[in-house]
């Protein structure tokens, strides 16, 4: 209680002297600003960490040429939140608070994001969801319904990866078992999955099973697709879990065709499950696969690479950036180019002309979409033709790597 | 019917980790009635070392050892941090909080240091695809020896207890402690040593279940201590047979209703048969009441 | 340094600065920006919830490690009231607290059977059952997909009575009703069932002793605590518009455990002062995010252990356990020790043919005695003989293998040992039984429990009836504070006092519960001779004043001329009856206790 009055009292006192004292800085205030919340260390933090790099590079770029209408864009602010929804809240309001801030990159996963949403979308100043998945981002009221008008996003909707998923297995198989984990990326990717796998395949059998993010054993899921007697198994769920699923599979000697969603084929599998990775299948963007790859995608890929090595997002080798690079880089780089573009097309920052820039938007150039267009109606990047299939396969030194298959 | 055999033996396997861990926490509850909330933890130190020792090139004997080595030492650790001075001062709640604590410092000390990704676990028994045909029933070898394990380490403590001077010992601090001073007995060394072994356990347990699941991260061991806690109750708190039949039927149970009712089911379930034990029958299955005279 | 502290409790507790404080925040509310509002929000709700583990762990010593399953019950409750089925908020709130509430009542049947490690553990479990369900339920609670759209003033659809609710409305509102909820918590622990829940925590038995029904107090205590949960997890959910299962796992469980342990279990200002602390503190210090984790395991190993008064103990004086107002008024009024007689009534006990056995172990062995009204009947014997399990037996702490027992020619064989007490059967320990950092009044006041009658509601709002039983028990605790000449330690935390004082401060205890019979067991242990002296003394004017007095003891110069009648027990049975002087010189008590060899002493 005392301390809330010393705290505000604190607050006035140097309030005051930053108005008064420093006349230089009015000067230096003046750039564009950009703000964001994410999980910037803890447990999730490749995708808040990897979402961070994408923007900085972005404005970097931006800067060196020229900024935009005339002045330099920062990060004013980047905010920890390690993926926990009320510190998001807390944070994102900290980001509101600021009127100087012009436009913000929304948190690298769908539990804060959803609880962010509802006061970005009230505050109305443009948003850009680089990574969250769930469609409700966007789509507040469901498909068919306008979505919130000032926010755009870059993420491989569930939408957009289930039917492309859902297509290419109910193309191919008759009984086919989902294994997701219990978190609403997991719920609604099988959900949409399954419908999509009816909607190619009316025939088509779906067995569906969750688990909790990091059980050490799922034998029960497995054994009841085993059960089930599924040609075909997609695990929707993050890396370290999907290798605890390649080996109970293993162990219990089931012998379906294996794919994961774009969360599951990561890294963290690839380490854990080793060789049993090969073959495994995923949905991926088709521009980030091309070999070689178009310009856009190939200046951003050197100038990560320049910047930071082949380090855990580019991965080892330096003619194949790992899909992860795209999918969690690129995708916040891309934001804030289109953030910034608007802004340029527009010539102001007032958030009605930036949004009205956005719905505009035609072919643009993305990193791992090379054509991407919005208009009122549409606010996501990425719609299920822009995903192919990959497969995990080996290469000549014997690493692992996606590469597209080819049917 | 394949189906059931892959549930049971798989129920089983991981039941006798819970075993294992259970047997863990009744070592220290013999010689302090207290025990090690942070187990958990104890359990992921001894696997992210065996990984990360052996991602840097160690072999995978050598990891282990250190690893084992390593939770040794922090058995040492926690008696004298948390236990000992909680006990002198803070009462019934002090121990619970203060090991609660310790385990959350290691946690967060590997996160911090370590990144709170999954580090792959090595396959040191068998490898993955490695199955024996029993009976026309394929089982994973991997199973089988994690089973075997636990079952030969368990049996070996409960000889080790009967019939070694050290067992007697620790068997003598569990009736009265206060005579065990009288008569001479380095109590301390005794509830060092027990400390010690239970987090021997706990290490084993923790790398078993690693290679059962192929990665550790910091978080990981939280929940087995709850289910080598469920364990215990269930066989009866203190009791070794008991630890092992309550860990069996508690990994089987799951398992099954895992299996036949609901995969969200199996995560409840022991939580369900604990509250219920210790409503019903606090002494567990094999425990003996305990009388007050007052 | 304790100077300083009295001087700061005096300056907070000071009601019109508190007044002042609570006017500016209010009044500023709507000076500050979104960001401070909001967070002030959260720091109040995050006092609420501590409040309900003060309740709980504090003052009835139950650890919970699931706590976070009460708030999140309130916060979905009202979510799917107001928001699913369109409910005003005056109703969809206080439901929601009532069914956290009754949700830890329904918790308290199994947990009240159990301590420490299996408490914490099943509370932990129950914690995780919890989050299990709120995943599952997704047609009621959303699932992993959360609720979102909950009416919440951020979000501008918070409208409660037609009008809108700004944030600011809505901060200033959950103040009046965080610093209404403090008053209360603070009322109730100064009343009889708020300190009824320490003495439950510290010694069942001692509870029993004075009348106090244990099972009943820990439903209380977790009834409470679940109201307070759970409307802090609905002003929750109304303040976030948005609910998902992440914001109820262990994290929040353990959090809030933190807060309460680092403000300090006993004192309510620190404990708001934590919370405060707790909730600005990854605001302003964004690397904590990444420590949070390892500070917050380092507060826990060692707070309890080095600081285990926390923050409170640290700035403010001892937290007291009767109120203020009252005392002034009570440490005017002087009255007799003389109210003692009224209840007394010339009572007998008839113990016929109690058999007690454990297990194999046969304690007491067909043991018939009469234990005459207004007569001093001391029960001797070696160690063993079965003494204190007979007076347990007669206290009604469990009942005898077989026998029955009779109060005034009425069968109260099977009567628990809180009935007994109210019937007016009060016994004290071999060793006093006390809540060691409360006062030796606070504790003498703990015996008025079964003679008050005030319910916790009328204890929280501080309302009339409570009051003037308060005072009067207060003004009977002086008198007996006076008759057994304590009064120059009264106001002193028991545990810095000497043994003797203690052992007054438990017979006090016990006078407080206006007993007919009292057991005294060993009273004179560990007394100088001059305390033993005293102790005679009071024991005959009690005696006087009407009350059956039945003593075991082993002093038998302190016996010698205060007992009417002495009971000797071996092995289980009685083997003498009759004066102190006949007693001497009985064969049989000779050789089985008072021995033979070196000179007799008269």
């Amino acid at each position: 209680m005392k301390k809330n009055k010393f705290n505000h009292q604190l607050s006035i006192i140097m309030a005051s002297l930053l108005l008064s004292g420093l006349s230089v800085q009015v000067q230096a205030q003046d750039t564009i600003k950009l703000g964001m919340t994410t999980a910037l260390t803890g447990p999730f933090n490749e995708f808040g960490e990897g979402n961070r790099r994408g923007v900085v590079l972005a404005i970097e770029m931006f800067n060196k040429n020229g900024g935009v209408n005339g002045k330099k864009v920062e990060l004013a602010e980047a905010l920890d939140d390690q993926l926990v929804p009320d510190r998001a809240v807390q944070n994102m309001r900290r980001i509101l608070d600021n009127k100087d801030i012009v436009a913000i990159i929304a948190p690298a996963g769908s539990g804060p994001s959803l609880a962010t949403m509802d006061m970005l979308e009230a505050d109305g100043r443009p948003v850009c969801n680089p990574l969250a998945q769930s469609p409700q981002v966007t789509l507040k009221n469901g498909e068919g319904k306008p979505p919130r008008a000032n926010i755009i996003s870059m993420a491989i909707t569930n939408k957009s990866e289930a039917t492309a998923m859902g297509q290419a297995l109910g193309a191919k198989y008759k009984n086919v078992g989902i294994l997701h984990e219990s978190t609403a990326y997991g719920v609604t990717g099988s959900e949409m999955t399954k419908a999509a796998m009816l909607a190619k395949n009316p025939g088509v059998k779906v067995e569906v099973e969750s688990y909790n993010q990091r059980s050490q054993d799922m034998a029960s899921q497995v054994a009841r697709m085993q059960r089930a007697g599924v040609e075909a198994v997609l695990v929707i769920g993050l890396g370290a879990d999907f290798a605890v699923i390649r080996k109970n599979m293993s162990r219990l000697n089931v012998k379906a065709d294996l794919y994961g969603s774009t969360g599951a084929v990561t890294p963290p599998y690839i380490e854990g499950a080793g060789n049993l990775a090969l073959g495994t299948r995923t949905m991926s963007p088709t521009a980030f696969g091309l070999r070689p790859l178009k310009p856009a995608a190939q200046t951003f890929v050197d100038q990560y690479r320049a910047a930071h090595g082949t380090d855990r997002w580019y991965g080892p080798d330096e003619a194949n950036p790992q899909l992860t690079l795209g999918t969690i880089v690129a995708q916040a780089y891309d934001c804030t180019r289109i953030l910034l573009e608007s802004m340029k097309a527009a010539g102001s920052t007032q958030p009605a002309a930036v949004i009205a820039a956005m719905n505009k938007l035609t072919d643009f150039k993305g990193v791992t979409n090379d054509s991407i267009s919005f208009t009122p109606d549409n606010h996501d990047a990425f719609s299920a033709k822009d995903l192919s299939l990959f497969e995990m396969s080996k290469g000549k030194d014997g690493k692992l790597f996606l590469l597209p298959v080819k049917e | 019917m394949d189906f059931f055999v892959s549930l049971v033996i798989a129920g089983a396997c991981v039941g006798s980790v819970y075993a294992l861990v259970a047997v863990g926490l009744n070592m220290t509850f013999w010689t302090t009635k207290t025990l090690n909330f942070g187990q958990g933890a104890v359990m992921m130190l001894s696997a992210m070392s065996t990984a990360l020792l052996v991602q840097y090139g160690l072999s995978d004997v050598v990891s282990i050892v250190f690893g084992l080595l390593l939770v040794a030492l922090t058995g040492v650790l926690v008696e004298r941090i948390a236990i000992r001075p909680a006990l002198k001062t803070a009462g019934s709640m002090g121990w619970v909080i203060a090991t609660l604590g310790f385990g959350i410092v290691i946690q967060g000390v590997t996160a911090r240091y370590f990144g709170s990704q999954a580090v792959a676990f090595p396959e040191v028994l068998f490898q993955v695809q490695d199955v024996v045909t029993i009976w026309g029933q394929s089982i994973s070898l991997q199973y089988l020896a994690v089973l075997c394990i636990s079952l030969v380490l368990i049996i070996v403590l409960e000889c080790l207890t009967r019939f070694t001077v050290l067992g007697t010992a620790i068997q003598a601090c569990a009736q009265d402690m206060e005579l065990a001073v009288v008569q001479g007995l380095p109590v301390n060394l005794i509830i060092s040593g027990s400390f010690v072994l239970s987090s021997l356990l706990a290490g084993v347990a923790g790398i078993l279940v690693a290679q059962i699941s192929g990665t550790v991260d910091p978080a990981f061991g939280f929940e087995l201590v709850m289910f080598g806690f469920v364990a215990a109750v269930l066989g009866g708190m203190g009791n070794s047979g008991g630890a092992l039949l309550g860990g069996i039927i508690l990994g089987i149970t799951s398992k099954l209703v895992g299996g036949y009712i609901s995969t969200a089911a199996e995560h409840g379930i022991a939580f369900g048969l604990l509250i219920l034990m210790l409503a019903i029958r606090p002494q567990g299955f094999f425990g003996r009441a305990e009388v007050n005279k007052a | 340094m304790n100077t300083l502290r009295e001087k700061l409790t005096t300056l907070l507790t000071n009601k019109y600065l508190q007044i002042f404080f609570l006017l500016t925040l209010l009044v500023g509310a709507g000076y500050m920006k979104a960001g401070t509002l909001q967070i002030l929000s959260f720091a109040l709700i995050s006092i609420l919830f501590t409040q309900s583990i003060y309740i709980l762990t504090g003052m009835t010593g139950q650890i919970s490690l699931g706590h976070a399953a009460f708030f999140g019950v309130g916060a979905y409750g009202t979510a799917i009231l107001s928001k699913t089925l369109g409910l005003s908020l005056l109703f969809s709130i206080p439901i929601a607290g009532i069914a956290a509430s009754l949700v830890a009542f329904i918790l308290s049947y199994p947990a009240g059977r159990v301590k420490e490690v299996y408490l914490a553990m099943m509370t932990l479990g129950f914690g995780q059952i919890f989050l299990e369900v709120a995943r599952e339920l997704t047609a009621l609670t959303g699932g992993v997909m959360g609720l979102s759209g909950v009416p919440s003033a951020g979000l501008g659809t918070l409208i409660v009575l037609g009008m809108k609710l700004s944030t600011v409305d809505y901060f200033q509102f959950l103040l009046l009703i965080t610093a209404c909820s403090v008053i209360f918590v603070r009322n109730f622990s100064q009343s009889r069932l708020g300190r009824s829940l320490f003495l439950v925590h510290y010694s069942e038995l001692a509870a029993g002793s004075v009348g106090i029904v244990r099972r009943q107090t820990k439903q209380l205590a977790y009834a409470l605590s679940g109201l307070f949960a759970g409307f802090a997890g609905a002003f929750y959910a109304h303040l976030v518009g948005y609910l998902g299962p992440d914001s109820f796992t262990i994290s929040r469980s353990i959090e809030v455990l933190v807060i309460a342990i680092v403000g300090g279990l006993w004192s309510i200002g620190g404990q708001i002062l934590s919370a405060i602390f707790f909730t600005f503190l990854p605001e302003q210090l964004q690397v904590f995010t990444q420590y949070q984790f390892i500070a917050y395991g380092l507060i826990l190993t060692f707070t309890l252990i080095l600081f285990r008064r926390g923050i409170g103990g640290l700035l403010f004086s001892a937290s007291r356990f009767i109120r203020t107002s009252i005392r002034k008024v009570s440490d005017k009024n002087k009255i007799s020790s003389d109210f003692l007689s009224i209840k007394a009534n010339h009572t007998n006990i008839l113990v016929k043919d109690i058999t007690m056995k454990f297990g194999g172990l046969v304690a007491v062995n067909h043991v018939s005695l009469d234990i005459p009204a207004r007569q001093i009947t001391a029960l001797v014997g070696p160690n063993g003989s079965g003494k204190s399990t007979l007076v347990n037996v007669i206290a009604g702490v469990f009942p005898p293998t077989a026998g029955r027992v009779l109060l005034n020619d009425s069968d109260v064989t099977s009567r628990s040992d809180a009935q007994m007490a109210k019937l007016g059967v009060i016994r004290t320990f071999q060793d006093p039984r006390l809540v060691p950092h409360f006062t030796v009044r606070e504790n003498i006041l703990l015996g008025a429990h079964a003679q008050m009658s005030y319910s916790w509601l009328e204890a929280g709002l501080g309302l009339p009836r409570a009051y003037k039983q308060e005072l009067l028990a207060l003004e009977q605790c002086d008198s007996i504070i006076e008759l057994l000449d304590i009064a120059e330690v009264a106001d002193q935390p028991v545990e810095s006092l000497p043994y003797g004082y203690r052992r007054m401060t438990e017979l006090g205890r016990a006078l407080m519960a206006r007993p007919r019979v009292i057991l005294l067991d060993e009273p004179a242990a560990g007394l100088s001779d001059l305390e033993m002296q005293s102790l005679g003394v009071i024991l005959k004017k009690l005696k006087s004043l009407g009350i059956t007095i039945l003593l075991i003891e082993h002093h038998m110069d302190f016996l010698a001329d205060l007992v009417d009648e002495v009971v000797v027990l071996d092995s289980g049975s009685i083997i003498f009856r009759g004066t102190m002087l006949a007693m001497r010189e009985d064969a049989a008590v000779i050789e089985a206790y008072l021995g033979t060899e070196g000179v007799e002493h008269a």
